[in-house]
Parts: C-alpha cells; structure tokens; sequence
C-alpha cells in the first residue's frame, strides 16, 4: 500500500522531535477523547453563546404572554392550548406537511438523476454544472419576483406556453386556485433546491472509486446492478444528509412563500413559519409567535431521532 | 471507462436528460435576462412575448448602476459570505471530524444536540438575536452579519462534513497512524484532501445562504452602503406596491453571474480533489 | 455615507473606552453614543419605508437633511427599507432591541405604543398651527389621552379604473353603488375586461375595499367597545354573498391570491378594467404608458345601503422611547413638520401621502392633477381597518390573520356564507375571546 506523496514528504518532521516529554505531550493528545474535545470546543462555545441563549430566551417567550414593548406575564402552556384550538394552525401544519413532503421527494428524485447525468464526461462540464445551480444561487426575494410574472394569468410563461400550444384558452389561476397556489409553491421550491441536491449527491458519486465500478463489471454486472447494488449503497450516507436537511429546510421556508402568496389564498399555502412570522410581527404576540414556532421542533425532533440513529449505526 | 459509448446512449443518457435539465432550471432566466433589457412599456404590453425582446435597451442596467449602490451591496454580500463561509467551514471540520471518525463519551449527544441547534427557527430567533447584537454594539456593521450568518451554516456544515468523512475508509487513517503520523496529520494530510469534494458542496451551500440571507441583514444592516444585495435590491427597487422589475432582474442578473463564474471555477476541483487524495490499494 | 461610518466608529471607540472605565456596564442597550448630560446632541437616524414616489425620499436627502444640518449642526442619517414585510419586522426589533434608531415612520404602531414618546405637545401644536387634524386619525395616533406619533398624511386607496373600456361598455359615470358596480362589472367582463379585486394575503389593496364594502353593507367587525365581536349578522351575510357574486361575474379569477404589487402588473398588462390601489397604478401608468395613462381615471369607492366608506392607510411618525436623547429628536420631528418644510414635503411626492391637516385641503397641489382629487376626500370618509373597535393590537391580529379577507376569499372559492362567517368568529373569539 502506498501512501499519497504529500504525506510521505511530511513524515520526517514528525520523527525530528526527539524530546520525551514533548512525546508525552504529543500522546496524550493522540488519546481520541482529547484530541477530539480541542477540536470541538471552540466552536461549541460559538454556538452556545450566538444559538444558545437566543434558543433559551425563544424557549422562555413561548411559555409567557408577551406583546411587543410590554413586560411578559407567565401563563404556562396557555400559548400551545391556544394553538391546539386554532383551525388556521392546524392548517399550517397540515400544509407543511404537504409542502414539505412533495418538495422533498421531487428534489431528491430530481437531484439524483441530475447528478447521475451530470456524472459523465462532456465538454464544458464545470460550466455547465455552475449553471444548473443558478436556481439556487439567485437570491429567493428576486427570483420569486420573477416567478410572480411567470405565474401571471395572462402574460406569464406557463399560460402563454399552454395558450400557444392550444391546449386552453385562457390559463389556469396558479396562485389564485387554493390547490394550484400549493402546486406553484412546491413547484417553485423544488425548481431552487434541485440543483444543490444535484451538485451534492454529484460530489458523493465522485467519492466512489472507479476501481469498484470496474471489478462489478468485470464480474458482470449491468448498469442498473452496478447502480443498485454500488453507487445506491454508497452514496446513501450523502443522500441521507442531504435529504434530512433538505427537509429541515423546506420545514422553515418562509421567505418564498411570503414573497409569493403571503401563505393565501385563504390560507391555501399558509406555513407554519409564514403563521408564526404572522403571529409575531402581525400581531405583536412575541409568545404566542415563538410558541408557534416551537411547535415545529418536535415535528422535527423525529427527523432527529432517525438521523442519531444513523449516526450511531456507523 | 465503463460501458460502450455507442450514439444513443449518448443522447438518451446524456444529451436529452441535460437538455431537460436545462430548461426546466434555466426558463426563469431566460425571462428574466428578457425582462431586464426591456423598457417598462414593452414588458406590460399585452401582445409581447415574454421571452422576445424588440426594443433591447440597457436602461435598467444604467439605472441600477447609477442609481443605487448595487455594486457597493455586491461587493458587501461577496465579503460578508466569504467570511462567514470561511468561519462556517472552519468550525463544520471541527466538529464534524471528531463527530464523524472518533469514538468519546457523549459523541451520540454531542451529535444530536449540534442538530438540534439546526432546529431552531430563524423565526424564534431573530428577537433575541437583535438584542444581541446590539448588545455587543456590533449593530449597522458587516461584522453582526458575519458573526450571525455561521449560526445558520455551522451545523448544516458540520452534518454535510460527517457525511463526507464518513465515506472515507477507517483503514485510511489507521495506515497513516501506524506509520506513524499523528492524529492531526492524518487528518490534515490524508482525510480533509479526500474530502474535497464535500468541502466544497458544504462551501457551496454555505456561500450561497449567506449570499441569500433576509432577516438578519434587514434587522443588522441599515445605512445603505453597508447593505447586502436582497436587503439593498429590495429597500429601494421595491417601493410600495410598485417594483422596478426591469431593474430588480437586472440586479437579480448581475448579481448572480460572478457566482456563476466563481462556482464554474471551483466545480472542476470537484475530480481533481478525488485524483489528488486517492489511494491506490 | 462614508462620513457617517466613521463617525460612528470613532463613537463606538469612545463608547469602549468609557466602558472600560467602568462606568457603563449598567447602561447597556441604554447609549449607543456617548452623551455626556449637556452635551449637543451631533446626530439622529430616521427610520422610513422607502416611498412609493422616489422623489419624495430623495427630497428628504437631497433637501431637508442638508437643511437641518446647515441649521442645526446635526446629521440626519436616513434608513430606508422595503415596504410590506420589511419595515414591520426592522421596527419590532428596533423597539425590542433598542436599536441605535431615534425616530421614523411607525407603521403599525399599535404593536408596540408602549415603546414610543409622548408627542403631544408636537402633535397639538402642529395641529393648532396648520388647521387642524382629520378626526379619525386622531384614533390612532392618540392612546390613553397622550398622542404617541405626529400624523403625517394618508395613501389614498380608491378605485382605479379605464374609462376607454368603462365608455364603450356603456357606463358613462363611474358607478355609485355597489350594486351599480356589480352591474357594470358584469357587462364589462362579458366584454373581455374583468375587475380584479385583490382578494389575497396582502397589505392594503385587500382592506381597502373589502372593509368598505362590509361597512357599506352595514357590518362591523367588532363594536366600539373593542369587546363585542359583531360580525355575525345578516348584513355580513349580504355583503359575503355580494363579493361571491362579485367575483363570479365581474372578476378575474386570479385575484383571490392577489398580494398588493399583482393588481398594478395586472392593470399596467391591460388584464382587467378596475381595481382597488394607491396612486401607484396612475403614476406608473402616465410615466411607462402615456396611452394606458391618458384612459385611466380614479373614483371614489361606491356606497352601499349605509354609506360610502373608505379605509386609510396612514402614515405617522414617531419617537422611540429608547432614544438617548428625547429632546433632540423631538426637535426635528417639530421642525419637520413646521410648514415651511413639511409642504413642500407633501408636495415632493405629488401628495401621494394626502395630509391629516385640514390647511392642505385646498392646496393648489391638489388642482395639478384633479384625477388625484378622490385621494384627497378619501380622508372624510376614510375609517381605520379596525373601525368602529380602537385601533389596539387585538385589531391588528385581526388583520395580520387576514380574518376578515379570508372569510370572504373562501365564500369565493364556493365556501357556503355560514361556514365562513362561523370560521371568521371562531378565529375572532381567539383574539377578543
């Protein structure tokens, strides 16, 4: 077995610290234990002070009724009863569901036949994959403008396509029919996300080694064996990441929604984010607001308990 | 290489497949590159197509540049997301390393509590947050961004890095210990180079959230000439009900271009990384 | 620009170093500059959503900064964020967090009064000096007997409409009724130009006529008392069933999901004849389209069987109470709204904000453009979204949850008119319960 030359070359520095004590040093913080608490440390201690008292002082606000620029009154689970009794909250949920499910799904299937595509050799391929990630790059408060005209009834592009093709005569409401608005939504969120799947799980297959792919097919296997049974396998952990964040993400999309329907018509489209953003900055209920939001944790929490599963698998 | 390049495997595996691709996450674009160069009577004439242009004119263009201070927010936003990519990416090894390749007490709690930080809503936080921020008197100041940004990015980074690191094969490491290397060096030589890949799609991401970001640069960047471009772009091309859209697909356009460029760079380390750091067994 | 950066972090040194001296730990979140009592103050930042008319905002710029400055000694700095969903958020966190921000347009401000000056002296005084205020705007800005911002002027919501396709429709004056609306609407749809009226989760252009109408009808909300949730009534249920009607025969069905930039694409794309908006659609359409501009008019909403109503969207500016010192903003707000700059103020923007003051209303201002006129008597009968209940934060939920619109967007998508008034009171009874 040999090893890559850069490590080689830095071999002999290594073996150049004679000293005993600088050995003793040098093994104690070889112990994984040590060697693993320096390394996290630092940005545990970020986290703590920048997402942990934040987090804390949410917490707290959930279990207080809080108006903006008024001191709070202590009113224990009033806010999430008053939740459990709200058609609109429920609403929410069940349309984060629906959101956060169908967006999911179109993305990763998307994003793996991307990557597989684009996993091959042609000309101009940094070029071409930089652009595929346009979606994502944009920034969402711009592109969904430009999507508010490619929804419009008359002179948007999927009217004027179908209009052109003679298959209707006057387009459909996308934002305006309460089904279609959640179809456009999910639509516009996968048409951002695809891309990053693509590139992500891209990176993995590049992490699988050839050699693998040539032993399968010398021992006979077809494409879709080699696929199934060596790619699919080994790309699961990234898969598997992406997809747990990709639905952590799609759980709290906020500002697509709110550029594009403001969570309507008739709360069609309304989120658990968009009615708990609402709730705060609508209403000036800090705590019935963060309450709110609170509650999309422990939805959550599920998603975590799989993903702590997979880690200790490993 | 792997199977037979006949013609149309070529087409059906490769060509038709980009090509839908393309269409499907380029239309918006073409619309908006349209929509940019059009002067406002054109883009609202019923009879136009959306996608032709018969009187191309730069005026959104000018008026953008001139205007505002669009290219003082582009460089704001490249400097703010660079830094907290280099942060995010910085704190996601260090995390992710120990989390990924390491057996220590309290590494499974340790884990689900750095997701659990990922949770937390950006709703929930923001009040607290601003009050933070201002507390440290960082408030109008690129830093409050630079330092709020790593918030969102370091546990996703993190995650993302465990996924990657764990695809490296154990007996790498061990190798390079038995021969001798410390546990730094075979992390800094033999692992973090394989993982290039991933340190890049994390990167990636990263950048490009912190490019994105709404909230916090509404609530930390006030003064216009300290503005990231969604926050500038739309306090002052988004005025009451009325947009300026030739001018905010202007902007939507140049703003994203050098990205383009910059990811179109870095996209080709995506093979060099693998054929650097591979091992031949 | 520049300037202004550096000036603030030489303030911010100042500031560590009198931190280090021990003597600030307590004030915290208190001084964003160092303010030694006695001291002249040397700088205010003012908070605005950016206007719809960019001369206005570079009037303020261009115009009364440097004037101020050149009066006073004092630098304005001058933020400006995007309308909607940008300024309610920055100025919850402005108060929440005591942001180094002295002053500006309160939008909303029945979330967080608790956070803003008294400004009565201000407010009276300018009042007393320029004819006095409009009474409804009185129940806003003024809480508990104390005035807590200084109205600054209205965005006239009316109907827009084009009165080519209105004239070869046969409807020669603009109707007066709703009933008479409906009627033309009907007509002007069967001849290929629909209304839109805004039905969705936005800001105003919803309110502005849905409120009216119920008003109109002869519905309420809630009672003045700002307890009695009134809207469960055959009015309401009349009024439901019109805008059911309404939209069915007269409306272009896309408007239901409508936030407040779609009417203007939809009016400026030549898709339908008349809608709810500000000024905005006429600006536009005189500056982009000078054919559209010379064909498009503005009327007054029509009435129903209890009256014409209109609903204000209000502009006002306040003080925060966190500002380290009181008197010094309180000195521009004052000189701001001196006559001497605050009309030719109103004027910059072609009084797309129409002033509370009753010494505007004969403006020759208003005589440059007599389409703008409706905007002007939109103040007599122009009520809060909330009206008749106070204008707390209750109502404001009301708003946010987009109750009242929602009741009538699902009557639309063929809700019955039972269901939806229920579900409307369900929602009330959380708020007021």
């Amino acid at each position: 077995m040999s090893v890559n030359p850069a490590f080689e070359a830095a071999r002999p520095a290594t073996q150049a610290v004679p000293a005993a004590r600088r050995f003793r040093v040098r093994a104690w913080l070889e112990r994984e234990a040590v060697f693993s608490w320096l390394m996290l440390t630092p940005p545990l201690l970020f986290l703590l002070a920048f997402l942990g008292y934040p987090f804390c002082y949410g917490v707290y606000l959930s279990f207080v009724s809080r108006q903006v620029a008024q001191p709070p009154t202590f009113v224990g689970l009033n806010n999430f009863v008053n939740l459990w009794h709200d058609a609109i909250f429920w609403q929410a949920v069940w349309n984060t569901f629906r959101f956060t499910g169908a967006a999911t799904v179109l993305k990763l299937a998307g994003g793996l036949g991307m990557a597989l595509v684009m996993h091959q050799n042609f000309r101009l391929k940094g070029l071409t994959r930089a652009l595929l990630l346009l979606p994502f790059i944009v920034p969402t408060v711009l592109s969904t403008v430009a999507w508010q005209w490619i929804f419009d009834p008359g002179m948007g592009l999927f009217n004027r396509g179908l209009m052109f093709l003679g298959l209707v005569e006057h387009g459909p409401s996308w934002l305006g029919n309460p089904t279609l608005a959640l179809v456009s939504v999910i639509l516009v969120n996968t048409w951002r996300g695809l891309p990053f799947f693509g590139i992500t799980i891209l990176a993995g297959l590049q992490t699988i080694p050839g050699e693998l792919m040539e032993s399968a097919t010398i021992d006979g296997a077809g494409t879709w064996g080699r696929f199934r049974y060596i790619t699919l396998p080994l790309l699961m952990p990234v898969i598997f990441i992406v997809t747990t964040f990709s639905i952590i993400f799609t759980f709290f999309d906020f500002q697509l929604v709110y550029v594009l329907t403001g969570g309507g018509p008739a709360n069609a489209t309304h989120l658990m984010a968009t009615y708990a953003y609402v709730i705060s900055m609508g209403g000036g209920q800090l705590g019935l607001g963060s309450a709110a939001a609170l509650a999309m944790v422990p939805v959550l929490g599920i998603v975590l308990v799989v993903m702590s599963s997979y880690v200790r698998r490993a | 290489m792997v199977g037979e390049l006949t013609w149309s495997r070529r087409l059906f595996g490769l060509w038709l497949p980009l090509a839908a691709l393309f269409v499907f996450a380029l239309f918006p674009f073409a619309w908006m590159a349209a929509t940019s160069l059009k002067g406002n009577a054109e883009l609202y004439d019923p009879k136009a197509n959306p996608l032709w242009i018969r009187h191309p004119s730069l005026e959104h263009y000018v008026g953008l540049l001139r205007e505002s201070n669009f290219l003082v927010w582009i460089g704001n936003t490249m400097l703010v997301a660079l830094v907290a990519t280099l942060i995010s990416l910085l704190f996601g090894v260090m995390l992710a390393y120990p989390l990924a390749r390491m057996r220590f007490p309290a590494s499974g709690l340790l884990a689900i509590s750095v997701a659990v930080a990922y949770l937390v809503p950006q709703t929930l936080l923001f009040v607290p947050m601003a009050d933070l921020i201002n507390r440290m008197r960082l408030g109008d100041s690129l830093s409050a961004v630079m330092l709020t940004y790593p918030t969102l990015l370091v546990p996703f980074c993190a995650w993302l890095l465990i996924g990657y690191f764990k695809t490296v094969p154990k007996e790498l490491e061990e190798a390079a210990l038995i021969d001798g290397a410390s546990r730094w060096r075979a992390m800094t030589r033999v692992i973090l180079p394989l993982c290039t890949p991933g340190f890049l799609s994390a990167g990636i991401f990263a950048f490009t959230l912190a490019q994105n970001e709404f909230l916090y640069a509404l609530l930390f960047l006030n003064t216009s000439t300290i503005r990231t471009v969604p926050v500038g772009v739309t306090g002052e091309l988004i005025r009451g009900d009325a947009f300026y859209w030739g001018q905010l697909m202007a902007a939507a356009f140049l703003g994203s271009l050098p990205v383009v460029l910059i990811y179109s760079f870095f996209v080709k380390y995506y093979v060099a990384g693998l054929t650097s750091g591979s091992v031949k067994g | 620009m520049a300037r202004n950066r550096s000036d603030e972090s030489t303030s911010r040194r100042d500031f560590l170093k009198v931190a280090a001296a021990g003597t600030a730990g307590a004030t915290i979140g208190a001084g964003w500059r160092p303010h030694k009592a006695g001291a002249k103050p040397t700088q205010i930042t003012f908070l605005r959503e950016s206007s719809y008319v960019k001369e206005f905002d570079e009037h303020f710029k261009n115009v009364l900064i440097p004037r101020y400055q050149q009066e006073t000694g004092i630098k304005v700095s001058y933020e400006i964020v995007a309308a909607g969903g940008s300024a309610v958020p920055r100025l919850v966190s402005i108060v929440e967090s005591k942001a180094p921000v002295d002053a500006g347009w309160v939008q909303q401000e029945w979330l967080y009064r608790d956070g803003l000056l008294d400004v009565s002296d201000i407010a009276e005084e300018v009042g007393k000096q320029q004819g006095g205020w409009y009474p409804e705007i009185k129940n806003l800005s003024i809480w508990e007997g104390k005035w807590k911002s200084v109205p600054f002027g209205n965005i006239g919501q009316v109907m827009v409409y084009r009165r080519d396709w209105f004239d070869a429709a046969g409807i020669q004056a603009f109707p007066d009724t709703w009933e008479e609306f409906l009627d033309a609407g009907t007509r002007l749809k069967k001849a290929g130009h629909p209304y839109g009226m805004s039905m969705g989760h936005g800001y105003a252009d919803n309110n502005s006529w849905l409120l009216p109408l119920l008003w109109g009808f002869g519905a309420q909300v809630v009672a003045k008392d700002g307890k009695t949730i009134n809207l469960d009534s055959a009015e309401t249920a009349r009024a439901v069933d019109y805008v059911r009607k309404l939209y069915k025969d007269a409306c272009l069905d896309d408007c239901l999901g409508w936030l407040d930039p779609a009417n203007n694409k939809a009016f400026l794309t030549s898709q339908i004849s008349c809608t709810n908006n500000a000024m905005s659609i006429l600006i536009s359409a005189k500056r982009d389209l000078p054919d559209m501009g010379k064909v498009t008019d503005q009327a007054l909403n029509p009435k129903g069987p209890k009256g014409r109503f209109h609903s204000l969207v209000p502009v006002t500016h306040g003080i925060f109470k966190h500002t380290p010192d009181p008197e010094a903003a309180k000195q521009f707000l004052r000189w701001m709204m001196a006559p001497k700059q605050v009309g030719a103020w109103f004027a910059s923007a072609q009084m797309y904000h129409a002033p509370f003051l009753h010494a505007y209303d004969k403006s020759p201002e208003w005589d440059k453009e007599p389409r703008f006129r409706p905007d002007l008597r939109v103040l007599e009968t122009g009520k809060l979204v909330n009206w008749p209940a106070p204008a707390d934060h209750k109502a404001g939920e009301v708003v946010s949850k987009w109750l009242v619109i929602d009741m009538f967007a699902k009557a639309c998508t063929g809700v019955a008119t039972k269901t939806v008034i229920a579900d409307a009171v369900t929602g009330l009874k959380q708020i007021y319960g």
